[in-house]
């Protein structure tokens, strides 16, 4: 009860507080000689269209009068503010005008001086500089506060903000691919084939001759000779399964065991054999 | 003692006692160090906020008293704490800039509302019904990422702190535009006193919103501490303040917003678990090989307040790992698995340098835990038989090989089996 009470007491005197406004509001902007290259009010109603660009040697004039709205009479605020602020980074400076006690206040602003409050304008990815938007704020206790956007302004480019070393861990890093040796090189599968044909060539000789030369194969089934043309029928294809798949340690067992078994059949075939010739 | 509003607002919250609405991850004791002269005035922040919201259970302390101790033997004492005598000369033997450094560093959670002696914060161009040290704030909606709720115009009182780089700062409310900081109560003095203020101190005029008035700062370790430019934002008077168009001022919910995240309830996240494998496999390898296609896999949780339980959370969008010898090789990012709340996984192919490798998860956002993990693990180079076989550049040398293992055995099958008369007949001509 005891607050609302209060609050209403004050927004009835809030009725009677006078309203400021400013009186010939205008800027100058003039290079280093002293030619004028822009000069022109500011209007209170609509916002200054096109941005005001200003070179490394140029100066920014601006002036203009605070007044009551009702009688004209100039006034001393306590604070005028001219507020910087970028907003694309989101960079905000706030300087202070002094104002004389008739309300009469002038500021200049020379980029090869600049204000400790002016914020960094930095060449944007497009080489562009982001322009800062200017306000002006004025505030008095005895009145309405007020609040004007001014132009805005294109100022030259200079240092970026300074960054902490840790602030880019604190963002999305780009992405790293490592770069890899290139596959080897296989030459083309055509003169593989061409040289295998090469290599198998001799077959053609060989079976060409042993038609001609080689005794038939009359004992082929006889219980002593096929067991050892069967181990060692057995002991290729373990030296080929060797090459595809096994492992050094496998293939001695195998072959250890494979050998016993050879040892009885070669003997027994060549005992044959022998028998047979002594006949 | 109490009014009589404050006495229903205590009925209501004892009505609710049985359901907290929101529990810290890191423990629920907290130390309040206040004048007890002053304590009624927070008596929404303590019964309402904390305790029935938040489930929290109050130590009450003056800042004469010795004790209970905030750090004993190394061990902190409660899992929070809150310093809200701004106006206490010294606080006891145990809490001094150090002390709070070492709760920090243990883990301890510290709310601290800093004293009002040096330059307040003014702003003439605001409400003019307002006196100028007490400053409606509007909270826009995404401005810091503490904040998860919209927040009602605030009213503050107090100092302003300016900012440096550190990303380890975390803003929560951030002065308006038209407020600056002034040494002398400027309705009082002449209007030049605030341009005399920037000639005279080197820094400029502190001003605007590059200042900060309650900052948040989150160690390395997860621990945070908020610094409040003044304690009259928790109070009751300006929890029930209205601001312009008769509504209730958001106070009490910023409070509450305050308390959440510097005490561990919001934006809390952990890593529950670290897998990696082959591509088609489910163990993890001791080694990997250069060009193995690995796949790496993260399990990470967030802190529900409300049920009080680490969830699995598939939120994070832009979660990366990299895979590092002294310098990151390769970085990808990490995206969640549909299917599998709370896993993120992704495969790549370990790169052609063979050594010791460490899957690094580093994952900091302003605001949220950081979450750090690293996992060794070494590459070695293809074993001899790691490389590929059965090229096609060999195949004159495989046709070449078994063509002559084949016409061996086609061979010694031959003589075997064929007849062996001609050999007897040379042999008796040859004795004749």
């Amino acid at each position: 009860m005891f607050f609302r009470s209060f609050g209403l007491l004050l927004l009835a005197a809030a009725a009677q507080a006078s309203i400021l406004t400013l009186k010939s509001p205008r800027f100058v902007v003039s290079d280093s000689i002293g030619t004028q290259l822009r000069a022109e009010p500011i209007s209170l109603e609509h916002r200054t269209a096109s941005p005001v660009k200003l070179g490394g040697r140029d100066t920014l004039k601006l002036t203009f009068q605070v007044v009551e709205k009702e009688d004209g009479k100039g006034v001393q605020p306590h604070q005028t503010f001219l507020r910087f602020y970028d907003e694309v980074t989101g960079e905000e400076g706030i300087q202070p005008i002094r104002v004389a006690s008739n309300g009469k206040a002038k500021f200049d602003l020379n980029p090869s001086k600049p204000p400790l409050s002016l914020p960094p304008t930095p060449k944007t990815a497009s080489g562009e500089v982001n322009p800062l938007q200017l306000t002006l704020l004025i505030g008095s206790p005895e009145h309405e506060p007020l609040s004007i956007r001014l132009f805005d302004l294109v100022l030259p480019p200079s240092q970026p903000a300074p960054v902490h070393p840790d602030e880019i861990k604190f963002h999305l890093q780009e992405e790293l691919f490592h770069t890899f040796r290139p596959d080897q090189k296989v030459p083309n599968k055509f003169i593989s084939l061409v040289f295998s044909g090469i290599a198998l060539a001799p077959w053609v000789v060989l079976l060409g001759l042993w038609s001609q030369v080689a005794p038939a194969p009359t004992n082929l089934l006889s219980p002593f000779i096929l067991p050892f043309i069967l181990s060692l029928g057995a002991f290729e294809t373990l030296l080929f399964t060797y090459w595809v798949k096994l492992k050094l340690f496998d293939v001695l067992l195998y072959g250890a065991g494979l050998g016993l078994v050879t040892i009885f059949t070669g003997r027994q075939a060549l005992a044959s054999i022998s028998a047979q010739r002594k006949d | 003692m109490f009014s009589i509003r404050r006495w229903c607002l205590l009925a209501l919250s004892v009505a609710s006692l049985l359901c907290a609405d929101a529990k810290s991850s890191t423990g629920d004791s907290v130390l309040v160090v206040v004048d007890p002269k002053n304590q009624d005035q927070y008596s929404t922040f303590f019964e309402l906020i904390l305790y029935t919201d938040g489930g929290y259970v109050l130590t009450f302390r003056s800042p004469k008293a010795e004790g209970p101790v905030v750090i004993e033997d190394d061990a902190p004492n409660f899992a929070h704490v809150i310093l809200l005598a701004p106006e206490a000369r010294n606080l006891g033997k145990d809490i001094t800039p150090q002390s709070i450094v070492q709760l920090l560093s243990r883990k301890t959670n510290v709310i601290v509302a800093l004293p009002t002696k040096q330059s307040p914060l003014h702003s003439l161009a605001a409400r003019r019904d307002t006196p100028s040290t007490l400053i409606p704030i509007k909270v826009e909606d995404h401005s810091s990422p503490a904040l998860t709720k919209h927040i009602e115009p605030v009213w503050f009182s107090g100092i302003p702190a300016s900012l440096g780089s550190n990303p380890l700062l975390v803003p929560i409310l951030r002065a308006p535009s038209e407020s600056f900081a002034s040494e002398t109560t400027v309705t009082s003095g002449s209007a030049d006193a605030v341009a005399d203020s920037v000639e005279r101190g080197g820094e400029g005029l502190w001003a605007g919103s590059s200042l900060s008035l309650v900052t948040g700062f989150q160690a390395t370790n997860g621990a945070r501490i908020t610094f409040v430019g003044g304690a009259e934002i928790f109070s009751d008077e300006l929890a029930q303040k209205e601001t312009e168009r008769h509504r209730q001022s958001g106070n009490a919910a910023f409070s509450r917003e305050v308390a959440a995240w510097t005490f561990q309830e919001n934006l809390v996240l952990r890593i529950d678990k670290v897998e990696h494998h082959l591509v088609n496999a489910t163990e993890p390898n001791e080694q990997y090989t250069n060009n193995d296609q690995v796949v790496f896999s993260t399990y990470i949780s967030k802190w529900n307040p409300t049920k009080g339980k680490w969830e699995p959370y598939s939120g994070l969008k832009d979660l990366q790992l990299e895979f590092t010898m002294l310098d990151p090789f390769i970085r990808t990012s990490l995206p969640p698995v549909r299917g599998a709340p709370g896993k993120y996984s992704t495969s790549f192919r370990a790169p052609d340098r063979h050594g010791v490798f460490k899957f690094v998860v580093d994952y900091k956002r302003k605001g949220w835990t950081s979450l750090e993990s690293s996992t060794t693990v070494p590459v070695v180079p293809p074993r001899h038989d790691g490389y590929p076989r059965f090229l096609s550049a060999a195949w004159p040398y495989y046709t070449g090989a078994i063509s002559t293992s084949v016409a061996f055995f086609l061979f010694s099958t031959i003589w075997l089996a064929g007849e062996v008369n001609e050999r007897k007949r040379s042999k008796g001509s040859k004795a004749e």
